[in-house]
């Protein structure tokens, strides 16, 4: 009547092991994906429009400006002569994230999504 | 490989994270390449210097701050309300900057029509301020409006109570509108127009009533010749070709009252000789003074000429005496031998004797000669 432990542990670690083999498949499948995405992006030219915009917009709401003024606080703690392209990267990237305002992330989320849309459709 | 993609897409994710992933991961890949590029701008411009060029320093930022205040314009300056005016260089007169070169270029005579009226203004106020100039001025347009204002009024007290001659001229003109250039003079010795002048009723004419000093401004700007036929006086210039230089010259000894004539009658009385000198401004004073030098030479002259010259007469006179006492005494000789002797036949020789003078010198030598 009762299941022997054994079996009940085997098939639980059969279970678990199919689980992984799927994830790991669906992951393969995501960063082949992800992959053909971005060629898609490039490809199209969709990539350099976005970036236009999105350059537009940062521009516009002034998050260069802030990010300029913040490099120049970079720059003066460093000072001028040590200052590497390493250093203004690793200072900015997540600052810039952090400025970009809500209603521009979304617009360029939903022009992004736009996108996949209509070539999931094609 | 577009099976798979759209499987994927309307196929939910299994991990819930991931949901809505995919928009997310692309819109950061493209931040992170406008950050990368920002980076690089910014590394570039540190490394050229030019990061910190548009930061200024506080103090200038204050001088050069904008004033943002009702009266005032940006820089905190009230407005100009007063128009710039320049003051010409050449002639010290107050001009607006917009009118400043123009008018140099009259003033100064740069120009090609301006050359000419510049020359002209530089000889009339080389001639004394004539009123000419003061005219030009008024007529000038360059003239800024409040200076112009006040240069008129100036100019219009100036001709109510300086009567200055500009202005004194046309009322003469009206005054004496009868007076246009009448044609030529016939041509006559000086003396005879000279009488003419004299004779013709002039005591009534319009210019007997002028002043000595006006008749002096009239006749040192006009020709003034008076006509024979009209009696009107020349109106024109000074050097108006219908009249001589020398019947110029008479009428202004006519009228300004220092005629040779006038000079040899008046001078016995001494006073008047004192009004001739003041009278003579004009011109031809050098003339007259001449002319006056040499009448009263000649004068002096003819005098001397009597005095010396009388002896001769007198003793041609007295020579005659003694001719006629020889006369007398050979006739009484004469008288006194013919008595004793015949008349002699040589009477007809002196008869023959044609002049008067030689006659009776040469008859007496005769009888003397018959005598002997």
């Amino acid at each position: 009547m009762i299941e022997p432990v054994c079996c009940v542990a085997d098939r639980r670690r059969e279970k678990v092991h199919q689980n992984i083999k799927m994830d790991l498949s669906w992951k393969v499948k995501d960063v082949q994906m992800r992959a053909v995405i971005n060629q898609k992006l490039i490809e199209t030219g969709e990539k350099e429009r976005l970036k236009e915009l999105l350059r537009n917009k940062l521009i516009e709401c002034g998050w260069r400006d802030q990010l300029k003024a913040h490099c120049k606080d970079v720059v003066r703690r460093k000072g001028i002569e040590h200052v590497t392209v390493d250093d203004l990267v690793a200072e900015l990237t997540p600052k810039g994230r952090e400025l970009v305002p809500d209603d521009v992330k979304k617009e360029l989320l939903q022009r992004i999504k736009a996108f996949l849309a209509q070539q999931a459709s094609i | 490989m577009e099976d798979f993609l759209l499987h994927h897409l309307h196929e939910a994710s299994p991990s819930p994270e991931d949901q809505g992933g995919l928009e997310e991961d692309i819109f950061a890949d493209v931040l992170q390449e406008l950050t990368l590029g920002f980076c690089f701008e910014i590394h570039r411009s540190c490394k050229m210097g030019q990061l910190f060029l548009d930061e200024t320093d506080e103090p200038s930022l204050k001088f050069y701050e904008i004033v943002n205040e009702p009266g005032r314009d940006v820089f905190g300056k009230p407005p100009l309300k007063k128009q710039i005016d320049c003051i010409c260089p050449h002639c010290n007169r107050n001009l607006s900057a917009s009118r400043f070169a123009p008018h140099l270029e009259k003033c100064m005579g740069m120009g090609r029509n301006s050359s000419r009226l510049a020359s002209k203004r530089i000889a009339n106020s080389g001639m004394g301020k004539m009123d000419s100039d003061n005219e030009d001025d008024d007529r000038d347009l360059d003239w800024s409006f409040a200076f112009d204002k006040k240069v008129t009024k100036k100019s219009k007290k100036d001709k109510v109570s300086n009567n200055s001659p500009r202005r004194s001229k046309p009322k003469i003109g009206t005054k004496m509108g009868d007076f246009p250039c009448g044609g030529s003079l016939p041509s006559e010795s000086m003396a005879g127009s000279m009488t003419s002048y004299a004779s013709k009723s002039f005591s009534s004419a319009p210019y007997e009533g002028l002043s000595l000093e006006e008749r002096k401004r009239l006749l040192m700007s006009t020709c003034g010749v008076i006509s024979e036929h009209t009696h009107k006086m020349c109106t024109k210039s000074l050097r108006c070709p219908q009249h001589t230089d020398e019947q110029r010259r008479i009428i202004r000894r006519y009228l300004l009252r220092i005629d040779p004539e006038g000079r040899l009658r008046m001078r016995p009385d001494g006073s008047l000789e004192a009004d001739d000198i003041q009278v003579d401004i004009d011109g031809y004073e050098d003339g007259d003074g001449q002319a006056l030098r040499e009448t009263l030479n000649r004068i002096q002259q003819w005098e001397g000429n009597t005095s010396s010259a009388n002896p001769s007469p007198a003793d041609s006179t007295s020579t005659t005496n003694s001719q006629e006492k020889r006369r007398k005494k050979g006739s009484a000789k004469l008288t006194q031998r013919k008595k004793s002797k015949v008349k002699p036949p040589a009477l007809h020789v002196v008869s023959s004797a044609g002049s008067t003078s030689s006659f009776l010198s040469s008859c007496a030598d005769t009888q003397f000669h018959i005598l002997d």
